[in-house]
């Protein structure tokens, strides 16, 4: 994650941030108008600009997702919850590339094979899922809302967007900006890649912690596990406790899965 | 649609400096964090609403009227499903009504209302160089408050750029309104591809014209914009401190919860 510090400071790495969070505020904004869920998600056909910005600006665009966010936040209203909704979208905007660079190293996202295709939507499944966890768990730490009402219709939302229309916005300016040699690889050639031993075993722990921060959120804010081990206490609505005691630790191994990679 | 919520006005609000504004917001987020009981939270919606007199801001209250009904009403309804806690009044399967889960939720959704109204108090007074002014003055490093700054006046930009196109492409007869919702949206595809290559096109010219300037030379750079700390900068930051210990006084006496006999 070194290069999330590190990206700060190159000029251009800066403007290609601000670039990509302006682009996301202003396809954010408008659709603001057309909820999923009254007063808690909208329509977000601009969650499909941190997918593509990932992968041709790398860490500019997971800061990009994190301010382009907090500027749509903003037009609707901002909370507690929305250091979640920051960090959330940090992540959406950082895992793609991230998992790209260890399951495809080397290889175009817009190539059409059916492998690519499927890397791509895995690239983008962990990457919606762990917005998800976040913002769900975050927003549930603090008893705003359920887990379940946000992790799922987040997943839902930011896939929808990934998988039908970053793919088209991807085709028409991966190749053009590749050419005018604009990417991440090519503003900032000093960032590093880890060992590929190190590299997958970081994959390994961020997709356990994904899952398991998604499937157990989901469980104990519908009430359908109760663990014995629990104080009695600790596992009654509106499962803030049980959220810090049960979903944290699974955030926590996804963040450092991610910081492995 | 405008972009932001800004009223020019002279008022006392108006006049606070950025950090006490950035406190003030933090404030009423840490006070609305410690109680449960919708009676707890009403002399802290009286204070947002004296401020909102006092601001002038009652028009963006009315342009988002619709948005505080929704937060409020699906909030409520959000905790009648998963706060399954006390003597049910009515039991509709999904549904648990009762005494505590309709305070609850109503509390919760009064607090997220509160939250979304403190957001507008503080936008309506706030300009957006202010709101990175307040950012530095908590820590976050000059460089990301200037990204932020950066993407918050592009984004207009960027939205201005997105209706030209829109409006190019409707009049060569380009038809956004065909199909079902999903390909509506994909329909949307060819605006925000030129959008997207003309931002790009502009980010070289603005890093070379901001390392020409010496951006980034000093860690803590001169700025045209003071603001000096004046005496209604401490009366607000002293009410702030007394409205903040005072909720967690009554967290800390217990009239803030909920009981659920």
């Amino acid at each position: 994650m070194t290069e999330l510090r590190l990206m700060w400071r190159n000029t251009r790495m800066i403007v290609l941030c601000a670039i990509s969070a302006a682009l996301y505020a202003a396809v954010l904004v408008p659709f603001k108008v057309v909820p999923l869920i009254p007063g808690v998600t909208e329509l977000r056909p601009a969650n499909a600009i941190p997918i593509v910005c990932s992968f041709l600006f790398g860490p500019a665009a997971a800061w990009g997702a994190a301010i382009g966010n907090m500027i749509g936040d903003f037009f609707g209203g901002v909370g507690p919850g929305d250091i979640f909704g920051f960090l959330g979208n940090l992540f959406y905007g950082y895992v793609p590339y991230k998992v790209w660079q260890v399951i495809a190293a080397g290889e175009s996202p817009v190539s059409r094979s059916p492998l690519t295709i499927a890397k791509y939507v895995f690239a983008c499944l962990m990457a919606s899922m762990l917005c998800a966890d976040v913002v769900g768990w975050g927003d549930n730490l603090l008893a705003l809302r359920p887990f379940s009402m946000l992790g799922n219709i987040i997943v839902f939302n930011n896939m929808l967007a990934a998988v039908v229309l970053a793919p088209f916005i991807l085709l028409a300016v991966y190749p053009r900006v590749r050419k005018g040699r604009m990417t991440y690889e090519d503003v900032m050639p000093e960032i590093r890649r880890p060992a590929r031993i190190t590299a997958l075993c970081g994959l390994a722990m961020m997709v356990a912690g994904i899952v398991g921060a998604w499937v157990i959120g989901n469980l104990i804010s519908t009430g359908y596990w109760m663990p014995a081990f629990m104080p009695a206490g600790a596992i009654q609505p509106p499962y803030d406790r049980a959220m810090a005691l049960l979903v944290s630790p699974f955030i926590i191994l996804a963040a450092a899965g991610l910081a492995l990679m | 649609m405008p972009l932001y919520f800004y009223i020019d006005r002279a008022g006392v609000l108006h006049r606070l400096h950025p950090t006490v504004k950035v406190l003030a917001l933090f404030v009423m987020f840490w006070s609305v964090y410690w109680v449960d009981h919708p009676l707890a939270l009403l002399p802290l919606a009286i204070v947002i609403m004296l401020a909102a007199r006092s601001a002038g801001a009652w028009p963006n209250f009315y342009r988002l009227r619709w948005l505080f009904v929704m937060v409020i009403f699906f909030t409520a309804l959000a905790w009648m499903v998963f706060y399954r806690r006390g003597p049910a009044l009515l039991d509709l399967g999904i549904i648990h009504l009762s005494r505590a889960s309709l305070l609850f939720g109503f509390g919760r959704g009064l607090k997220l209302a509160e939250l979304l109204a403190t957001s507008v108090v503080f936008l309506s007074t706030t300009k957006i160089e202010e709101f990175t002014v307040g950012l530095l003055s908590i820590g976050v490093p000059y460089r990301a408050g200037f990204a932020i700054t950066l993407a918050f006046r592009l984004a207009p930009l960027f939205m201005d750029s997105a209706v030209t196109v829109y409006q190019a492409q409707a009049l060569r007869g380009y038809d956004f309104n065909r199909g079902g919702p999903l390909a509506r949206v994909k329909r949307y595809v060819p605006v925000i591809i030129p959008v997207f290559m003309g931002s790009l096109r502009k980010a070289n010219a603005m890093a070379m014209a901001l390392e020409a300037r010496g951006f980034g030379r000093l860690s803590q750079p001169t700025s045209f914009i003071e603001y000096p700390i004046a005496a209604r900068d401490v009366i607000a930051t002293i009410i702030l401190i007394m409205i903040a210990a005072a909720y967690f006084m009554i967290y800390y006496s217990g009239y803030g919860a909920i009981s659920l006999k």
